[in-house]
């Protein structure tokens, strides 16, 4: 990773302790469409808003939300050409474990990993870091869970967040409106109004995804139809 | 306290300025601009239409040797808008790339997955500051088994999206506006109709009638998914097609 002549970081430290290519880095992820997830006591539910440059881009040809296992699923904010790299270096990465291990990866390991490619980049020779943060979501032996990762490669575990664009209006939305005993259907419909709040334009179950994953530790993207329904169920 | 600009590398090197923006990346597609070319692609019931256009810029060139236009399997085409010399690089990774996907997998790489794999790699230049994005935008045509005709378009940022119909170059956003008007309700054009549409979109928006010889025409055919040129015979027809019409 980065040719001979770069071999010193493009992230230093400015005379006041700040890596300011990260914080620039944050910026992009803050200038990206908004994502958010929510945890619930039955299982996760990821979302974000699917804006398309023009009406002649074939929208089912896009897909935001990705599936890094059968269990784990992530959405990202900020730089979408960033997140193709970290979702196929992560979907390897959980396949390595599973032919060593013999059985899933747990969801904190692979958000641990994830996390050290992403702070790999912020000190590595000639790279600059990743665009983007990601919602992790998964399902395995120990519950449903949430994880935020950003470009710093820190992360947390969350019961919702949210990024991008619309940050601090969709999070203080889902404070208001998060519960610890919320079934996963009530955090869909949580997500769908949360997503609305900041929503330029017409919702519909084309122009926003959702990925939710249950007690079946099964990720799936919603179809538009299925998308379509609940956006009924919420009007 | 921030230092500003970065101390000015982040217009040089593809490293964040403080907006969160890469102004390498910005200038590539100002780059693809600049090559003063503009192309059209649109994406039919059973075919796909590429057009470009064939600038020679001196009497002495021979006109053969200009092109936007190449096949990088016998199935799938490109039409590389912007620098030539990036385009003509660009082009030989690829043809490179699906030969040996052709080889390990015994199947011929489809179009979308040329696609991904030529965005996955100008996503590299622009996190790696070794080496400065292309600046070159991709169009990427064939018939694939399971869904038919595919237009996918990759540009120096990394971004790869499949189109209805797609623009690249100096009158992009002309183009586009002129596509989104006349696909605005799904239509399913034949192949006579997709040619046309996209022949015409050209004249439109670069306002001038075209002669044969200053556009190149690339196509896939559902039938006979083989990617060609059309000859200055061919691209007449459709020109005489097209007059008539109107």
């Amino acid at each position: 990773m980065g040719d001979s002549q770069y071999s010193f970081s493009l992230t230093t430290f400015s005379p006041s302790g700040k890596l300011v290519q990260i914080e620039h880095a944050l910026t992009a992820v803050g200038s990206g469409q908004t994502s958010l997830g929510i945890k619930a006591a039955n299982g996760v539910v990821i979302a974000t808003e699917k804006k398309l440059p023009s009406i002649l881009v074939d929208e089912t040809s896009v897909q935001k939300i990705q599936i890094l296992t059968p269990n784990i699923g992530v959405v990202y904010s900020g730089m979408g050409p960033d997140s193709r790299v970290l979702v196929r270096k992560s979907r390897k990465q959980a396949e390595q474990y599973n032919r060593l291990y013999k059985e899933a990866i747990p969801v904190t390991q692979l958000v641990r990993e994830t996390a050290a490619v992403m702070q790999e980049f912020t000190q590595s020779g000639g790279v600059r870091p990743f665009g983007v943060s990601l919602l992790v979501a998964g399902y395995d032996d120990k519950g449903p869970q949430l994880y935020q990762v950003d470009p710093s490669g820190s992360y947390f575990s969350w019961k919702a967040s949210a990024m991008g664009k619309n940050v601090s209006n969709a999070k203080t939305f889902l404070e208001k409106r998060y519960t610890d005993d919320m079934e996963l259907d009530d955090a869909v419909h949580t997500a769908i109004l949360t997503l609305k709040e900041g929503f330029e334009g017409q919702i519909s179950g084309k122009n926003i995804e959702i990925g939710i994953i249950g007690a079946d530790k099964q990720f799936r993207v919603l179809t538009p139809a299925e998308i379509e329904d609940y956006l009924q169920e919420v009007e | 306290m921030s230092r500003g600009s970065g101390g000015g590398y982040d217009r040089h090197i593809t490293i964040f300025s403080p907006e969160g923006r890469l102004f390498q990346v910005e200038y590539a597609f100002k780059a693809v601009k600049a090559a003063g070319v503009t192309s059209i692609g649109v994406r039919g019931k059973d075919s796909v239409c590429v057009v470009t256009q064939k600038k020679v810029p001196d009497k002495l060139l021979d006109p053969s040797s200009i092109t936007h236009l190449f096949a990088v399997t016998k199935y799938l085409g490109l039409v590389a808008t912007g620098t030539t010399a990036d385009a003509r690089t660009l082009v030989q990774q690829a043809r490179n790339e699906a030969a040996e996907f052709r080889h390990k997998y015994g199947y011929e790489m489809p179009a979308d997955t040329l696609a991904r794999w030529i965005a996955d790699k100008s996503q590299v230049y622009t996190q790696h500051a070794y080496m400065r994005p292309l600046g070159v935008v991709a169009m990427v045509l064939g018939i694939d088994d399971e869904v038919g005709p595919q237009l996918f378009k990759c540009d120096p940022a990394g971004h790869f999206f499949g189109h209805k119909a797609t623009s690249a170059g100096l009158k992009e956003q002309e183009a586009i506006n002129f596509l989104e008007k006349k696909m605005k309700n799904d239509p399913a054009f034949t192949y006579e109709e997709t040619v046309q549409t996209a022949i015409s979109a050209l004249q439109s928006v670069l306002q001038e009638d075209l002669k044969a010889n200053e556009i190149e025409v690339g196509v896939v055919v559902k039938g006979n998914p083989i990617f060609r040129a059309l000859s200055t015979d061919e691209i007449d027809e459709h020109l005489t097609a097209i007059s008539e019409r109107d």
